[in-house]
């Protein structure tokens, strides 16, 4: 017993030893030191007014639940769809499940993309087949006439019913927009594709099952 | 080493209440340990902070000097402004060796739960931050309508050197010109944009919200401060001054906090004492025989010394191995209370901290194993026979 309870004290001083030594050792984020990262790895793009999307696109919606999807394991696949690398922000794919009395109902995704004179984030609900039902700008700092155009709801609707698979060209899938929004606009729309893309990746590899936080 | 062998196993026989005398003994020994590692590094990061904004001089409008400096300091806007009139006097000082003005001003954006902190700078800003450096880009505003982006704004709105930035609050459509390196201060998370620019922007015609001030000799100080209090509407903050409120803040801080952690070493005593007391009552018969054959009371008192020299010992390597380990959870805690924040850390562990709480909590145990080390000692070599 008395052996069993030095040897067991022995690893719990060397497991603590060896968290406070790896506490002392600079995060990986701090080996960026000096280096501005690229945008496309922008920091995640929170989901900042659950409320108005939910009331927006799931009104018979109870909860919802965040789930994180790590998408490392099909990264050669995501990109030949994505036509593109993956950026690093784009290794775990957060999802909102969002939650009906019945079961679940659909899902929620955030991006923020570059637009022409800041940042914007983008909010997309997809319903059970993965298919576009609401997008919504949840922050942009464009021009009055240019964030006028982009959240027009009309233009905004048009995304409805798009799937990964859908054309997303400016002005043939999706209606046109005044030239000085144009920039911005196909960048919502690729980050809305992007998205698509990567949460039916989170469907196709047994790699990708979430890691869920809590309810909320 | 015997003796060493014969306390251990001793200590031993009864795990659980080892155990939990250990626990209590490195709970008060880490946050000892937490406690002076923070003090010594808030000095440091402040001391740090506070050098590096190469400024012993600031001049804020009237109102609350400390408040005031420490809203500059922290990157957060002030309620009033001071006449570029004021600029002008300080630069005619003849113990000013730079004078710059900084307009700062906080466009909260709620729904993302933070502000668009706009700073507007004239050159002079350049001989105060010396270690500026841009991660691309340039380091000065080519026009007037450029703005330089911290790394941390940059990351987050997406910028880059070349690309549109835009106000919607103002209307102020600007050029990103220059991303900075990460600094560890909160330059990294502001929005540089010229002064004029920035008077422009908020409507804010010849005022400034404060004057960063460098003297040609840190000597020429108290004369400076005293000429520098008689512009119409602004005062004098050093930031000697601003640190030693702040120190004196921690000060009150540190010592209630150190309060509790003896409070907590005090309770460690009676749990060594408890501990040890308990084991001689039990082992009462065994302390006897072990007089009956020959065992000295030195000898006895060493015996029970080293059990509590053990205990204590290991309670405090294991104190100080859990400051290590969650002393960032207790400095983000102790932050939040703290009238200026330093970014970089406020945790400085050294040898000499280690060393001090080790020697603390060392003393702790032996002082709780005296009496009853004592009181083992006093035992009759007789009470083994009686009880036989």
């Amino acid at each position: 017993m008395s052996r069993l309870l030095l040897v067991g004290g022995g690893a719990a001083a060397l497991v603590v030893a060896a968290i406070a030594w790896q506490s002392g050792r600079p995060s990986s984020s701090e080996f960026f030191v000096g280096k501005t990262k690229p945008p496309e790895a922008a920091p995640v793009c929170p989901w900042r007014e659950p409320e108005v999307d939910l009331k927006l696109s799931f009104p018979n919606a109870s909860r919802y639940e965040l789930e994180n999807h790590p998408l490392s394991g099909s990264r050669l696949e995501l990109a030949e769809r994505l036509g593109r690398a993956l950026a690093p922000d784009e290794n775990l794919l957060p999802v909102y499940r969002i939650y009906g009395e019945t079961g679940a109902v659909g899902a929620v995704l955030t991006r923020r993309v570059k637009g022409t004179h800041g940042a914007i984030e983008v909010v997309i609900a997809t319903d059970l087949r993965d298919q576009v039902c609401g997008l919504r700008l949840q922050r942009l700092r464009e021009p009055e006439g240019v964030a006028r155009a982009l959240e027009n709801p009309e233009w905004l609707r048009s995304f409805h019913g798009k799937t990964a698979g859908s054309g997303w060209d400016l002005g043939r899938d999706i209606p046109e927009v005044p030239p000085e929004a144009r920039a911005s606009a196909a960048a919502i729309a690729e980050g809305a594709r992007s998205a698509l893309i990567l949460l039916a990746g989170t469907a196709r590899s047994p790699s990708n099952a979430p890691v869920k936080a809590p309810h909320h | 080493m015997t003796m060493f062998l014969l306390a251990s196993r001793n200590l031993v026989r009864r795990p659980l209440r080892s155990a939990l005398t250990l626990a209590g003994l490195s709970l008060g020994v880490a946050v000892l340990a937490c406690l002076y590692s923070f003090g010594n590094g808030y000095k440091r990061a402040l001391s740090g902070e506070l050098d590096r904004m190469g400024v012993q001089l600031m001049l804020v409008p009237l109102g609350c000097p400390y408040d005031a400096a420490a809203r500059v300091l922290k990157g957060k806007e002030l309620d009033n402004s001071l006449p570029e009139t004021a600029l002008e006097e300080a630069r005619r000082d003849p113990a000013v060796a730079v004078a710059a003005p900084l307009l700062m001003v906080a466009l909260p954006r709620p729904h993302e739960g933070r502000a668009d902190m706009w700073v507007g700078l004239d050159e002079s800003a350049l001989e105060l931050k010396p270690w500026w450096r841009v991660s691309s880009g340039q380091k000065w505003f080519p026009d007037e309508a450029a703005v330089i982006l911290g790394c941390d704004a940059a990351e987050i709105e997406m910028r880059a050197p070349g690309d549109d930035f835009f106000s919607p609050e103002t209307g102020a459509n600007l050029k990103v010109t220059g991303v900075l390196e990460r600094s560890g201060t909160s330059d990294d998370s502001l929005f540089f944009v010229p002064l004029r620019t920035a008077q422009k922007m908020f409507q804010q015609p010849g005022r400034v919200t404060a004057i960063a001030i460098r003297l040609r000799d840190p000597e020429l100080l108290r004369g400076a401060s005293e000429r520098l209090q008689q512009i119409p509407g602004a005062q004098v903050v050093t930031l000697t001054e601003m640190m030693g409120t702040f120190l004196s803040l921690l000060g009150a801080v540190r010592t209630l906090l150190l309060s509790l952690a003896f409070v907590a070493l005090a309770i460690s005593v009676l749990s060594v004492f408890n501990t040890l007391l308990a084991a001689v009552v039990e082992r009462t018969n065994e302390l006897s025989v072990m007089r009956a054959i020959g065992a000295s009371r030195a000898q006895i008192v060493r015996l029970i010394a080293t059990e509590a020299l053990l205990l204590s010992g290991a309670g405090s390597v294991l104190g100080i191995l859990l400051a290590l380990s969650f002393g960032r959870g207790i400095e983000n805690l102790v932050k939040g209370f703290l009238p200026m924040v330093p970014t970089q850390s406020l945790l400085s562990p050294t040898f000499t901290i280690g060393l001090q709480s080790l020697v603390i909590g060392v003393a702790v145990g032996v002082l709780g194993g005296l009496y009853p080390a004592w009181r083992a000692s006093r035992l009759h070599p007789a009470a083994a026979l009686k009880a036989e």
